[in-house]
């Protein structure tokens, strides 16, 4: 089992301070938004590496499903049917934008050999801005590594759900994750 | 006193202070995914965002309540 270490550092942002609470049209949406909009701002902040383009992402991602409130028949959570709006959005910015062109190759078999050694227990010291060096690592990993990870880290989502979202069988999701831990680990120890 | 038993003493006080505060700022993680949640713990959404999103939606046109929102409704007895 891998263990790092780190410093607890708050991530820091250049955004303005608190505005005040804004008021809702729908105080319905408001809730939504209040309950998933950290979820959805890490997801697309992480998946896209940029904070500005993940805001305005973000906003785009509540205003679709503002706009879709009357085609949600609530056959999934309220979180994964945002999740899976973010994820087209985040996809298709990423296509447009061109800008992730770190790993060109995402061909599983070329991560299994470029992490082979990482499964003995790693320990790191000291980091003192951890939300860094995990942009760092993120951006260095196959673009479908990078989503199973941040997926996978919300607790409410499960393996069914995952694979819903990623378009994939469970075991697919469980065989890849393995590998995208793997790939992760062995990264993120190059940015010691 | 003894002055070389003091700055031993003075010396041994210095590296607790100093482990344990390691120890406070020192964070494990046993995956990346836990490495993760804990990243997203500690991001904050934007603030302007909320309101810049109630600006947007308070700019689009009205549409038909869906069963959620009546939902949402009957179970909030102030909206």
């Amino acid at each position: 089992m891998a263990t790092f270490v780190s410093t607890a550092a708050p991530v820091q942002t250049d955004f303005p301070p608190t505005t005040g609470r804004p008021k809702w049209e729908s105080p319905e949406f408001g809730a939504i938004y209040e309950e998933h909009s950290r979820q959805i701002f890490y997801l697309a902040l992480r998946f896209l590496g940029d904070p500005t383009q993940a805001e305005d992402a973000t906003h785009d991602v509540f205003l679709k499903a503002y706009r879709k409130l009357g085609e949600f028949r609530g056959e999934s959570a309220v979180r994964t049917w945002l999740y899976r709006i973010t994820i087209n959005h985040c996809k298709n910015l990423l296509q447009t934008w061109h800008q992730r062109h770190l790993v060109n190759n995402n061909e599983d078999s070329l991560w299994e050999n470029a992490v082979a050694g990482t499964e003995s227990p790693l320990r790191v010291l000291e980091i003192k801005e951890l939300g860094q060096r995990i942009q760092k690592t993120l951006d260095l990993l196959p673009e479908e590594y990078r989503l199973l990870l941040l997926l996978v880290a919300d607790q409410q989502l499960s393996y069914d759900e995952i694979a819903t979202l990623t378009e994939q069988s469970a075991d697919a999701v469980r065989g890849k994750l393995h590998r995208a831990r793997k790939a992760f680990i062995a990264q993120f120890q190059k940015f010691a | 006193m003894n002055p070389k038993s003091s700055k031993l003493q003075q010396q041994q006080k210095q590296e607790t202070t100093e482990a344990t505060a390691s120890q406070q700022m020192a964070r494990e993680f046993a995956s990346p995914e836990e490495m993760l949640r804990h990243d997203a713990g500690q991001t904050e959404v934007p603030p302007a965002l909320a309101r810049r999103v109630a600006e947007s939606v308070a700019q689009e046109p009205r549409h038909a309540r869906s069963w959620w929102q009546r939902w949402f409704s009957r179970r909030s007895p102030d909206s």
